[in-house]
């Protein structure tokens, strides 16, 4: 029986070590040859023989790829639409969940309807619409563009606030609290584990967008994000030679979104609504 | 002051084809202490939550002291009120669970301070005031949900079932506790229950529902001693009361399994006057009107018919009896010395005098 135990959980553990050996590698690959100083995009080695911190200098000095500029851009988006976008999804949420109203029922079927298709879908509708409006080639039409796709991206959060008890809004309504009361004092404190969720996602999405970002900067270098931008490097005559900057820049666009994941995860952590009810 | 007045209230849910309240009138006291018992579903909650403005009023009209209730939000009724599942802010320590209707209030820190300081020393509740909910038992939660409701000095306090997550013995003591506190704050309470045993030791007055309807409201002890009909009989005492459905003619009852009993001749006159001679009644007798000692069957000659134990319950100074005449239950509460082994026939002698009489049709009160 205890020989069979053992024998179960090291087979356990070898798949467990495969699957982040895979799964770190690459990324430690990236790291790694963000500070090689020579050769280009192939080399038949992992470790480089080099070390250097001229391909982050460059990124910061070279005018032709403004990788600064880019990131900073990026910066903006994401703070911007991070907050837009999670008022805009608690409050939704918020609600959706508590509040009756006709047509909830139906609006909530729309929206998952709705949310089965892909965004890009609508991409040259979006992009004729901001063209129209005189838009398009800025970072408000970006800002725009993302935080409107939130509003429909509220199913997760509603779902949280529908385990917080309906009894502990009443209870407060009979204490004499305001809706708006409620909201502050009980279902926002409670709410930090997916407030942190929908702040995380909403950051990181700015990072990682490429079509959008594409389709409406067209060729405005100056307003590119760094995912189209950190793109343009990889062009059939640039790419040799600008690989290990691309790679300084794949690394540099994680370290903000590792900075708040480590801000934020402590709030994922707690099990805040323990305790609210019976015992 | 707070004199409630429930006129014609009505509750109907969109989807429901029925009403969950139909007609409810009733006047309540200031200081009183209502207890309003029923199976679940009955309504009770939902007259309750109506009282709170938690459910809107379908119909009729809803005043305290003289001015209408009806579309005023909760939070202006002056109401505390105590959930059965104590609803406290699981964020919040004991202090500010209680102090927060006063916080809203904008009450001054020191006066927050006295008043939190108060409550909690009235529930024994002091020592876990920086406490959070989740390291509470559940006893200690539910005195913090009590007092969150006392803080407040409403005029006005209702309960929905608070007791009902707790165990029997904190149960026992937690019913002496409010009544206690009812006595020391003199808040018109309303106190919903399904359990008949808090319903007689708490309440001045018992409104008693089913479906939606009153079926009578009245002292414990009216409801105890002269149940209007067969449910307000069979729903309050424990254990039940008897109720057998017999034939009533020539001064006896009779079923057709082989119960009968010869009435004393003021009952049989009155039920003959009535008109009820050759026809269906119900016959209630409780538990402890049922003798089986040699002088009762003395005493209540007309009253003693034979029937068979299938279970026996010693509970002590008490002997529970659940014994059978053909297929109607029949339980005899006896001391504990009239212990009788199940399988074995027994002769029983009825307090005919204090037995009840109901009409086999409508289920009302005949006698």
């Amino acid at each position: 029986m205890k020989n069979k135990n053992k024998r179960t959980r090291m087979i356990v553990y070898t798949i467990l070590t495969l699957l982040a050996v895979v799964w770190v590698l690459p990324i430690i690959w990236i790291v790694l040859t963000s500070f090689r100083s020579e050769g280009g995009m192939f080399v038949d080695y992992f470790i480089p023989h080099h070390f250097t911190l001229d391909n982050y200098k460059m990124l910061f000095t070279n005018s032709t790829y403004p990788f600064g500029r880019w990131f900073m851009n990026t910066l903006i988006v994401a703070v911007v639409s991070a907050t837009l976008s999670t008022f805009i999804t608690v409050v939704m949420a918020y609600s959706l969940s508590r509040l009756k109203f006709r047509w909830r029922g139906r609006f909530l079927q729309g929206a998952l309807v709705l949310n089965m298709f892909p965004g890009f879908m609508s991409m040259i509708a979006i992009y004729y619409i901001l063209k129209a409006i005189g838009l398009t080639q800025s970072l408000v039409a970006l800002i725009l563009v993302y935080v409107a796709g939130a509003a429909l991206g509220f199913y997760v959060q509603k779902g949280f606030f529908d385990t917080i008890p309906i009894s502990l809004d009443e209870s407060a309504m009979l204490d004499g609290a305001t809706k708006w009361d409620i909201f502050r004092t009980i279902t926002l404190p409670l709410s930090k584990p997916i407030i942190v969720y929908t702040t995380l996602m909403a950051f990181t999405g700015p990072w990682m967008d490429f079509i959008f970002a594409r389709v409406i900067m067209g060729d405005n270098i100056q307003n590119y994000t760094v995912a189209i931008g950190l793109y343009t490097m990889m062009t059939r005559e640039s790419a040799n030679s600008l690989f290990m900057a691309f790679a300084a820049g794949s690394v540099l666009i994680a370290v903000p979104i590792i900075i708040l994941f480590i801000a934020l995860q402590r709030f994922f952590v707690e099990g805040m609504t323990s305790g609210a009810v019976k015992g | 002051m707070a004199e409630i007045k429930l006129e014609h209230i009505k509750k109907q849910y969109q989807n429901a084809s029925e009403p969950s309240v139909a007609d409810y009138n009733l006047d309540i006291h200031d200081k009183e202490f209502i207890v309003f018992v029923g199976p679940s579903g009955s309504g009770k909650s939902t007259v309750l939550r109506m009282i709170a403005g938690l459910e809107e009023i379908t119909d009729g009209t809803f005043t305290i002291d003289g001015e209408v209730m009806n579309e005023v939000a909760p939070k202006d009724r002056e109401i505390a009120m105590v959930f059965q599942n104590y609803a406290l802010y699981p964020h919040m320590t004991v202090f500010d669970n209680i102090g927060y209707s006063l916080k809203l209030k904008k009450t001054p820190k020191t006066e927050i301070e006295e008043r939190v300081h108060q409550a909690a020393k009235i529930l024994g509740i002091e020592p876990y005031l920086e406490r959070k909910p989740a390291d509470l038992s559940g006893g200690q939660r539910q005195r913090v949900a009590m007092g969150r409701a006392i803080v407040r000095d409403a005029k006005i306090l209702l309960m929905d079932e608070p007791l009902s997550n707790l165990d029997a013995k904190l149960r026992v003591q937690m019913r002496a506790e409010i009544t206690k506190i009812h006595k020391r704050m003199g808040a018109t309470t309303i106190y919903v229950t399904h359990d008949q045993t808090e319903a007689m030791t708490l309440a001045d007055r018992i409104v008693i529902i089913d479906h939606g309807d009153i079926q009578q409201i009245g002292t414990p002890n009216e409801l105890y001693n002269e149940p209007t009909n067969t449910f307000v009989a069979g729903f309050i005492g424990s254990p039940a009361m008897n109720l057998l459905e017999v034939e009533y003619y020539d001064g006896m009852l009779v079923s057709d399994e082989g119960f009968s009993v010869t009435l004393p001749q003021g009952i049989s006159k009155q039920l003959t006057d009535k008109g009820y001679e050759d026809k269906k009644i119900v016959f209630g007798i409780r538990p402890e009107d049922l003798h089986l000692d040699p002088i009762a069957m003395e005493t209540y000659v007309g009253g003693k018919f034979t029937t068979q134990v299938e279970i026996s319950e010693l509970l002590g100074a008490d002997v529970m009896l659940y014994t059978k005449i053909g297929n109607s239950e029949i339980v005899v509460r006896g001391k504990g010395s009239d212990y009788v082994a199940p399988g074995t026939a027994i002769q029983v002698a009825a307090n005919l005098s204090k037995a009840h009489y109901f009409d086999a049709v409508t289920t009302n009160r005949i006698i």
